[in-house]
């Protein structure tokens, strides 16, 4: 057997639900089979279209001497040519440390030290290499432990200066970029009571998104000063934003720059933010009227878009016989990379929650942010909780090994129910962690034992649990405007992103279920920042719950103006009518059935030839009016910057040939608390695709650089991404729901929690299977037989 | 150095000059217009850029335009120009893609693969598919509706 | 733009054009038979060949045929060709084995076996296999044409014994009359990827067996030291350890991003164990189907 089975079973919905709660089409599946959807590389912009390339720094740490662009210049076919002194701007989301090109220092390899623009690409290609610049090597760092030493070279003296969010707290004089401390309770009392104490370090490295679609921006400044930016992102308005205020001295503010965003194949946080949009952007500005092309190649792709950070982190974690965790202590070093101006926020966030959902009465938790001279760290699916949940899932399962108790009872007894208390102080949102417990482990049939299919086999089994919350300021919000049109057909303008997710679809779901039109006549399109209206950026999986509940909300003031002009047309009161297959009927006058499609645009025509109403329309925002980050700095307790977390559990069964190190994952269990499902198919879609992305971290992706700071691996031939041999042979998708009191018919996000427990799950069906634990991430077939052979026959590998 | 090539493109001709170091990937989005093979890697790595030469999937970001000089070149504009293909729409059912952005090259390797095997096995489909990656769906949903189109009679 | 510079590009209409043109353009010009490496390695600027040959077309050069016990390959064969070949299927079947672990179907409908050999990059695939069967490798240039054994081909990563001027027409191999075989690579997972080593296995009645390793060493090499070691033994665990524990002195394996030199000896020993059960086996036709995983 193979293949998903187990079409989740579903609780009964709780309201009666047409449209919401079914797997519907994708509105955008269409487009995507038959060639029709257009990304930013297959626009067309006429003849006076330019090219840039990037001239790179070919250090990790060095002070640019100088820069002698004449014969660059010089080359036929060239417009021009652009360095750190036209445009000595700085920028980022959260700490304004990025420069759009280095001017004084580079500070990776790869970093971009001028452009050049030009008539063709190849040209352009061309005449980048004959850019001189002359650099002063600086000692670099790499590692996160070795940059926190005093004689550590500092990459940012001016980082006092960086403006940045209120809830960072940068050290000017070393590499820390920001500290998130999170402390409540009596460690030492609760590590006294324990009966176990076990502590351990673990390591994981830095990851790529691998997003098919490479980065790519076309911008244009017309004649008239205008700027509008065509770019592959996850965040239109943010983007916005951040040009606005690196371009402020150009004269340009919000009303003067435009970003569109058709589709986007694929981001996983690597295009959330600003990164190289920024170059098409001031290029643009370069030459006023043409527009500008820049497309990153698939190895700038992987060398200088943000990266998954890399973590060394430091966890004691004790508990009692009985099972109960009494205390939890955990150091994480982050390697940031060169510019850390959206991954300090993801230090950020796993200083907030690097327990895990688990309900421990004791915590301290330090996120230490650190510059290193390798690519800025940036988001990446799972935003830090990827990251830490190695560590902390593998080590629960340890810790329930070492007082004898069974590693998923042992999470039972300790994972957190609502009310429980979170890191920083605040309750836990309602959740169906237990449920999802029972699911997962269920479904791998766990304590059963499973034999090999080939002889020479192991098998093991793993089980991790899951959380994670939005990561957002305390005022990221949405919005959304809906207009009927003469068929009685929908459209509605949001400004998230399509990022493959569903979510278009799933706004459509939400309108259809509201005014009682089937989906497919709904469209939603992708943001223009001119025409769409405001949305934070899609990221944090918050973005069926924060922009679900403002096309609700937008939905729900359409249906109002379509009562009141029924109202006003036919006598009838207002809290008697209902909208049913596209009608308005009443409750008291059963006979009345009066079409949409005949007055949403066109009004009501009364008997003395007048007519009410006209063209319905909707607007609706949402704000999470309950978060704030004011908290005490040293704790961290008294905020409430997470919204809410959503929480699930997964299992693995996995086959080791333990000669040749490879494993077969045969079967993936993974339960998610999704609240409410608008859409199963789509969540299970993200289940599958975020399972796959997960065990491909831990199994074999990992990127690799040299002594001087040089990704390795920087292309698919060595950076290995899942193929279709690469999948498990069965993956169970189960779908709990628990209502999201705020959250659009009960929902809340899921799509970047499929991934998180990937890699312990495996750590610890590697462990099961052939006994040997592994703390550093990937766990590579290379690693698994180099273990297993040293252990068998340790005298063949003394000396390996 | 102009090369005149003639590339038959979904059944239309198009006489083209051209220099012999554009890639069939190039030719076929920046002179012809067809836009739905994509730039993934330009390395033959991820199979975004798959179209069908006389039949046969080629990486068009390895292949020279002028090589195709005479060759049949089938894109995804060309797939199910009347309606869609029954693989396109069992894709289309199973909610198969997510951001689309490989599903110009796995349908045309599907194509390839339903030629030659109407009915084909989960493995034969996995392996048909294995040059063209997806980082969006963990492959299953493709599967699925490969499968699910072959076993249409 | 994927390829910065540009070259002439020349399709010629017969061997003769082509020889002479080879013959005028010497290293300055490249070959182009499926170009999945000269495209790539263009891109890189690993090479910048003045002028460009595309050999597609020409008369004679793809056909893949059986005379005499002998199998002969065209240079314009390419994997897919091999695979879809009942000649291959029936006469040599381990060919096909390794044709379908190329790669991936784009691009073996595209690569050719000979220019997989011409690459000569560590990891090819055709190598061990061609080498395990005493292959030759027939070239043509303007002044006449000569045949290389395949032991006397590979000098080195990318470096073979082809002049310049000279063109690659056919490999023949000289099929034993019953065989087994079994061809082995190793990759990072089960999809697409270089070998990080391989091994090929053929079993030949009366307990002979000829081996060869791919990627694993600077060329191709074939393992005598191996084969003699088994000469007539029947293959039991003793035998099989013993050949085993000579795959260090066949290999000299480096250490780098794709494997380490300890995993790849380690793996040389697994697969080499494998490969030869499966080959006897196969040679006793009850083993297990050609192309069925064996890692
Ligand atoms: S673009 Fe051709 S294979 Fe990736
Ligand atoms: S659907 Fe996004 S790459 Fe396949």
């Amino acid at each position: 057997m193979s293949g998903i089975v187990g079409r989740a079973d579903r609780a009964n919905a709780m309201e009666d639900l047409r449209h919401v709660g079914r797997s519907e089409v994708r509105i955008d599946g269409l487009d995507k089979v038959t060639g029709a959807a257009v990304f930013v590389d297959d626009m067309d912009f006429g003849p006076d279209l330019l090219h840039a390339a990037i001239v790179e720094s070919p250090h990790p740490h060095a002070r640019i001497v100088s820069i002698d662009t004449s014969e660059a210049a010089a080359l036929p076919g060239v417009v021009r040519v652009v360095t750190g002194a036209d445009f000595p701007f700085t920028f980022g989301l959260y700490m304004q440390d990025r420069q759009v090109f280095a001017r004084d220092v580079v500070r990776f390899v790869g970093e971009q030290v001028a452009a050049v623009i030009a008539r063709d690409p190849r040209t352009a290609r061309e005449a980048a290499r004959l850019v001189r610049v002359e650099y002063q090597e600086r000692r670099a760092v790499f590692d996160p432990l070795e940059a926190l030493a005093t004689e550590a070279p500092r990459l940012h003296p001016g980082l006092g200066d960086y403006p940045h969010v209120p809830w960072f707290f940068p050290e000017p004089e070393s590499n820390v970029a920001h500290r998130r401390r999170t402390i409540r309770g009596d460690l030492e009392a609760g590590f006294a009571a324990a009966d176990v104490v076990l502590e351990d370090a673990y390591r994981v490295p830095r990851y790529a998104h691998c997003a098919l679609e490479p980065h790519v921006v076309v911008a244009r400044q017309d004649r008239a000063g205008r700027l509008t930016v065509w770019s592959a992102s996850q965040s239109p308005y943010t983007q916005r934003h951040v040009f606005a205020q690196a371009l402020e001295p150009l004269g340009l503010s919000h009303q003067d720059i435009r970003v569109i965003t058709p589709y986007v194949g694929g981001g996983f946080g690597g295009k959330a933010g600003v990164s190289m949009e920024i170059l098409g952007a001031v290029l643009a500005t370069a030459v006023r009227g043409h527009p500008v092309k820049l497309r990153w190649s698939r190895e700038q792709e992987f060398y200088n878009t943000y990266q998954r950070q890399g973590l060394v982190a430091r966890l004691k974690v004790g508990a009692r016989r009985d099972g109960t965790i009494t205390a939890l202590e955990h150091h994480l070093f982050w390697d940031a990379g060169a510019y850390v101006e959206y991954g300090a926020n993801v230090v950020n966030a796993a200083g907030l929650s690097a327990t895990g959902p688990y309900r421990i009465p004791a915590i301290s938790l330090e996120s230490v942010c650190v510059y290193t001279n390798l690519p800025p760290g940036g988001p990446y699916r799972g935003f830090g909780y990827s990251e830490f949940s190695f560590g902390i899932e593998s080590h629960m399962t340890r810790l329930a090994r070492a007082i004898g108790m069974d590693p998923v009872e042992f999470r039972r007894r300790n994972a957190i129910v609502e009310g429980d208390l979170l890191p920083y102080g605040a309750l836990m949102n309602p959740s169906g962690l237990h449920e999802a417990i029972d699911r997962a482990a269920e479904a791998i049939a766990w304590g059963e034992e499973e034999s090999p299919r080939e002889p020479g086999h192991r098998v093991g089994k793993g089980f991790a649990l899951f959380w994670k919350a939005p990561a957002m300021p305390p005022n990221a919000s949405s919005a959304s405007f809906l207009k009927f049109n003469e068929d009685g057909s929908i459209n509605v303008t949001v400004s998230g992103m399509e990022l493959g997710q569903g979510y278009l679809t799933v706004m459509a779901q939400v309108v259809a279920e509201v005014l009682a039109v089937p989906p497919d006549k709904v469209r939603v399109e992708t943001p223009d920042t001119d025409r769409n209206p405001y949305e934070w950026q899609t990221v944090a999986s918050h973005i069926t719950w924060s922009c679900g509940n403002a096309v609700r909300a937008a939905a729900l003031e359409a249906r109002e103006k379509i009562f009141q002009v029924v109202h006003a047309a036919h006598g009838l009161e207002e809290g008697s009518l209902y909208l049913e297959d596209e009608c308005v009927r009443c409750d008291t006058d059963p006979d009345f059935c009066l079409p949409l499609r005949d007055f949403v645009v066109a009004g009501i025509e009364t008997p003395d030839g007048t007519y009410r109403g006209g063209p319905i329309v909707g607007s609706g925002m949402f704000m999470p009016e309950f978060s704030s980050t004011h908290a005490d700095p040293a704790t961290g307790q008294g905020g409430h910057p997470n919204v809410h977390y959503t929480v699930g559990a997964a299992g693995i069964i996995l086959e080791v040939d333990p000669e040749t190190g490879k494993m077969e994952v045969r079967r993936a269990a993974l339960a998610v608390d999704a609240g409410k499902a608008l859409n199963p198919a789509l969540l299970e879609g993200q289940v599958t695709g975020g399972l796959l992305q997960g065990l491909a971290t831990v199994l074999y992706e990992d990127m690799r650089f040299d002594e001087a700071g040089r990704l390795l691996n920087p292309n698919f031939t060595d950076y290995k991404i899942p193929t279709a041999h690469d999948i498990p042979d069965e993956v169970v998708p189960i779908i709990v729901e628990v209502p999201q009191p705020d959250g659009p018919f009960g929902a809340r996000g899921v799509g970047e929690h499929t991934m998180i427990a990937a890699a312990p799950m495996v750590a610890d069906a590697v462990e099961a299977a052939v006994g040997i634990r592994f703390n550093e991430m990937p766990i590579t077939a290379e690693r698994v037989a180099l273990a297993v052979a040293r252990r068998e026959e340790p005298d063949t590998w003394a000396s390996t | 150095m102009g090369h005149r090539v003639t590339l038959r493109v979904n059944g239309e001709q198009w006489d083209l000059d051209l220099d012999p170091a554009e890639t069939l990937l190039e030719a076929l989005r920046g002179r012809v217009g067809v836009k739905s093979p994509k730039v993934g890697c330009e390395r033959g790595d991820c199979g975004s850029c798959t179209v069908l030469l006389n039949g046969q999937t080629v990486r068009s970001c390895l292949v020279l335009a002028v090589e195709a000089d005479g060759a049949e070149i089938t894109t995804l504009e060309g797939i199910g120009c009347e309606g869609l293909a029954p693989v396109q729409r069992a894709l289309l059912e199973h909610n198969s893609f997510q951001c689309g952005f490989c599903a110009p090259g796995i349908v045309l390797s599907a194509v390839e693969l339903l030629a030659a095997h109407p009915h084909p096995t989960r493995h034969q489909v996995q392996e048909a598919l294995a040059g063209n990656l997806c980082r969006c769906t963990g492959y299953e949903p493709i599967i699925q509706a490969i499968l699910a189109a072959g076993e249409e009679p | 733009m994927t390829l910065t510079r540009s070259f002439t590009y020349v399709k010629p209409g017969s061997l003769d054009e082509a020889l002479a043109l080879l013959a005028e353009h010497g290293r300055a010009a490249a070959v182009l038979a499926g170009g999945t490496d000269l495209i790539s390695w263009m891109r890189d600027d690993l090479v910048a060949p003045e002028v460009v040959v595309d050999i597609k077309g020409l008369p004679g050069l793809e056909a893949i045929t059986l005379v005499d016990g002998t199998l002969r390959l065209g240079a314009l064969a390419t994997f897919s060709d091999v695979l879809r070949s009942p000649v291959v299927s029936a006469a040599f079947p381990v060919l096909a084995e390794m044709a379908g672990v190329v790669a991936s179907v784009g691009i073996r409908n595209r690569a050719t076996v000979a220019g997989n050999l011409c690459s000569a990059v560590p990891s090819n695939d055709a190598g061990p296999v061609l080498l395990a069967a005493d292959a030759l490798v027939q070239i043509a240039a303007t002044d006449g044409e000569r045949t290389i054994p395949l032991a006397e081909w590979f000098r080195g990563p990318r470096r073979t014994a082809l002049r310049g001027g000279e063109l690659v027409t056919r490999i023949t191999v000289p099929l034993p009359d019953r065989h087994g075989g079994c061809y082995l690579k190793l990759g990072r997972y089960r999809g697409e990827d270089l070998a990080q080593a391989s091994v090929a296995v053929l079993a030949l009645p009366g307990d002979h067996y000829r081996i060869a390793f791919g990627a694993v060493a600077p060329a191709t090499v074939r393992a005598a030291a191996i084969e003699e070691s088994l000469e007539g033994r029947p293959l039991d665990e003793a035998t099989l350890a013993a050949a085993a524990d000579l795959v260090p002195e066949v290999i000299s394996p480096i250490s780098d991003l794709r494997a380490s030199a300890g995993y790849r000896t380690h793996m040389c020993r697994v697969m080499l164990r494998r490969a030869l059960r499966a080959a006897a086996e196969r040679l006793a036709d009850d083993g297990p189907p050609y192309g069925e995983r064996l890692l």
